[in-house]
């Protein structure tokens, strides 16, 4: 039974209706996968490396300790946000002639088929039995391996039960960051010391292997209160999350804006009551650390802002490149009720316009912190929010109209790929190469700020000319309707 | 006529879904559309509301051709699947929205809804629900009644009938045959009975060809009976 439910799944992985015309897209996904497994295991295999450039003054193995409960804690939080609950698959057999049990056995398996039971793996692994079985022998790197994998079992299934007895949301997984990042800081002031008590916890495994086994324990216990959670509540309204009363709501700060506002507040709307967008828009946050990768001092120092220009391009337009990437295919589950409506396609590309400005503004004021590096900075970051409004939206949503991918936006946004075409991957291209392209002249001769001036200029007057481009992209709208339209209902 | 179609056709690969080469539709009358599945109804009525490019042919609209401007959508409401709900708002959102398109204030819509308290049995507005957590009678609901709410001239509805309760279909027919007259309406549906009852021309399609075009009487639903019996 077990592998018939398997099989369909498969099946209905394949068979999936956007997979033929999404290849492109499953490549990419795949080259990303494989980039980022040979990263995990780049940094599995160099790991007595990376810990001994990490914590110089210590051993290793102790270092190695260390980090364990550290990576499981994040690992947690990871999973809270991006671990799906196998729920819907099951609604087809749940009034067939099937026990039960084998239907809460084949949800307990198919939970464990999630990428973040593979890092462990890759990045525990080979640390095991490059250092820890020449040094403490065969007994002990077999409890090592156990407990680590009894944690990682832990976790899957833990996040999963809690993730069915209550709602979760993504503040919690924003709060447990902090929490980590405070300990971390913790640790780094030698407040507490987590890294301590987890080497603790491992010697205590060194010493007496057999304590491995608590994790298992603990692993079992929290895998039988998950089955038995299922038992007690195989219904599909149940597993779910649940229902809470849902008002009505008025954006107050768009009505100015008449029926243009009135389409922006519909967009927001979507964007807060659907989980994938959502999580676009969250991931923007995230990507407001993305700066501290693009600004080293010496970039700073020497005015190099071309090197930096991507960063704070993608920083500061985030929200239009990562929302705008699916511009229209948000709205394919009622894009007949848009067409058949008394909406003016102009109205409807000046509201996408308004969303952008908005959410763009915002982001840009809130990576004014990286003011306080270099003042230097906000200036680029002015002239990447100029360019990013003004040309970046423009782009985005010329290469909307070519978009006739429907999209299911109540699933998840991590690693779900429906919806993504080539166009997704070209978008990158003239939307970052333009403003450096631009920029690169000015580098060349040593006027880093004219350079500024010239991608603020330019910006600054494709904003001016927003009217020209709103009926340009209206037009392209007109024109390419049926095709967007006959591409969203399938 | 309100409603021309003329030469109008859908091939797809090489089938012809839809073929109709003379239709007119005079101001007032209610038609009603039947067929078989795949008789290419739906096809044709999202070829009236220019979300299909035709292959051939034209729809005219008081004499525009819908697919060279917006002129229609201004008299024109329409519902012909849940495609045409946005299902992330809340059903008093929805038809705040609909109503803003249609220069309808706030206040004008609650009014309109208030008359709405018997067909809605009291299941939709205040529910504290998003409409796709509808069942599909009430989403239907819904999409009828906002588009009843914009008091056109052309009124399309595809399957009105179909996942209603029997109540709401006869409290439907009632509010159909009170418009008949001053509003055109166009409805397509499997409920020989229903579309009978309600309109006052049935035009019978299969294949995507008009097969028999009649004012209804006494014995249409005879006729169409044993014409789908056959």
């Amino acid at each position: 039974m077990l592998s018939t439910f398997l099989s369909h799944q498969r099946k209905s992985f394949w068979r999936s209706r956007n997979r033929g015309s999404s290849i492109a897209g499953q490549i990419v996904l795949g080259f990303f996968m494989l980039y980022f497994f040979t990263l995990a295991l780049g940094a599995g295999l160099g790991m007595s490396h990376l810990l001994a450039y990490f914590f110089p003054d210590q051993d290793v193995i102790k270092s190695f300790n260390g980090i364990i409960l550290y990576y499981f804690a994040f690992d947690f939080i990871m999973r809270m946000q991006f671990q799906e609950l196998p729920t819907l698959s099951i609604i087809p057999y749940l009034h067939l002639k099937i026990q039960k049990s084998k239907i809460i056995k084949f949800l307990n398996v198919k939970a464990l088929f999630s990428a973040f039971n593979l890092w462990p793996f890759f990045i525990f692994l080979p640390f095991c039995f490059i250092k820890i079985a020449p040094s403490l022998g065969a007994v002990t790197t077999i409890m090592y391996i156990v407990s680590i994998f009894s944690i990682m079992i832990f976790n899957n299934y833990m996040v999963l039960y809690i993730k069915r007895k209550s709602i979760t949301n993504t503040l919690y997984t924003f709060l447990g960051l902090v929490v980590i990042a405070a300990f971390a800081a913790l640790e780094y002031y030698k407040v507490i010391s987590i890294m301590a008590g987890s080497d603790v916890v491992f010697r205590a495994i060194a010493a007496q292997p057999l304590f491995g086994f608590a994790f298992t324990i603990a692993a079992i216990a929290i895998f039988y209160f998950n089955s038995n959670f299922l038992r007690k509540n195989l219904y599909v309204e149940e597993l779910s999350t649940k229902q809470e009363k849902k008002g009505s709501t008025d954006y107050a700060f768009l009505n100015r804006f008449g029926k243009v506002g009135e389409l922006a507040a519909l967009e927001l709307k979507l964007i807060l009551r659907h989980k994938r967008p959502r999580s676009s828009v969250i991931l923007g946050f995230f990507f407001l650390f993305y700066g501290f990768i693009f600004y080293k001092e010496k970039a700073i120092d020497r005015d190099a802002f071309g090197q930096m220009m991507f960063g704070a391009i993608f920083m500061t337009g985030v929200s239009i490149i990562i929302y705008g990437q699916f511009m229209f295919a948000w709205q394919s589950a009622h894009f007949d009720g848009i067409l058949a409506n008394k909406i003016n396609f102009k109205d409807y590309i000046k509201a996408k316009f308004l969303l952008f400005t908005i959410g763009c503004t915002i982001i840009t004021l809130l990576a004014s912190f990286y003011g306080f590096l270099s003042p230097k900075l906000l200036l680029l970051h002015l002239a990447a929010y100029l360019y990013n409004i003004g040309f970046g939206t423009v782009v985005v949503l010329y290469l909307a109209t070519l978009n006739y991918k429907r999209l299911d936006i109540t699933k998840a946004a991590s690693f779900n790929y429906q919806g993504t075409g080539a166009t997704q991957w070209l978008l990158m291209f003239p939307y970052a190469l333009t403003p450096i392209l631009i920029y690169v002249p000015f580098g060349m001769l040593n006027k880093p700020y004219w350079g500024l001036v010239a991608v603020s200029v330019f910006g600054l007057a494709m904003l001016l000319l927003r009217g020209f481009w709103v009926n340009y992209i209206a037009k392209r709208l007109e024109l390419q309707r049926y095709k967007i339209a006959e591409g969203f209902r399938e | 006529m309100i409603l021309e179609v003329k030469n109008l056709q859908k091939v797809y690969g090489d089938k012809t879904v839809v073929n109709i080469e003379d239709l007119q539709i005079g101001a007032g009358e209610t038609v009603g559309l039947v067929g078989n599945n795949g008789a290419g109804k739906t096809t044709f009525f999202r070829m009236l509301l220019d979300l299909i490019r035709p292959t051939n042919g034209e729809v005219l609209s008081k004499g525009e051709n819908v697919m060279h401007n917006d002129n229609w959508k201004n008299y024109t409401a329409s519902f012909l699947d849940e495609g045409f709900l946005i299902d992330y708002l809340t059903p008093e959102e929805y038809f705040i929205f609909i109503g803003s398109l249609n220069n309808l204030s706030v206040a004008d819509v609650s009014a309109y809804l208030s008359q709405y308290g018997e067909f809605f049995n009291g299941e939709i507005l205040n529910s504290g629900k998003y409409i796709r957590d509808f069942s599909k009678g009430n989403q239907n609901k819904v999409g009828i009644a906002a588009a009843l709410m914009q008091k056109p001239e052309i009124l399309i509805l595809d399957e009105p009938f179909a996942n209603l309760d029997p109540t709401t279909q006869i409290r439907l027919k009632k509010l159909l045959k009170e418009q008949t007259g001053n509003m055109t309406t166009f409805i397509s549906s499997h409920d020989l009975n229903h579309v009978t009852d309600v309109c006052n021309r049935i035009i019978l399609v299969e294949k995507g060809q008009v097969i028999k075009d009649f004012k209804t009487d006494e014995n249409t639903l005879k006729e169409l009976e044993s014409y789908f019996s056959a």
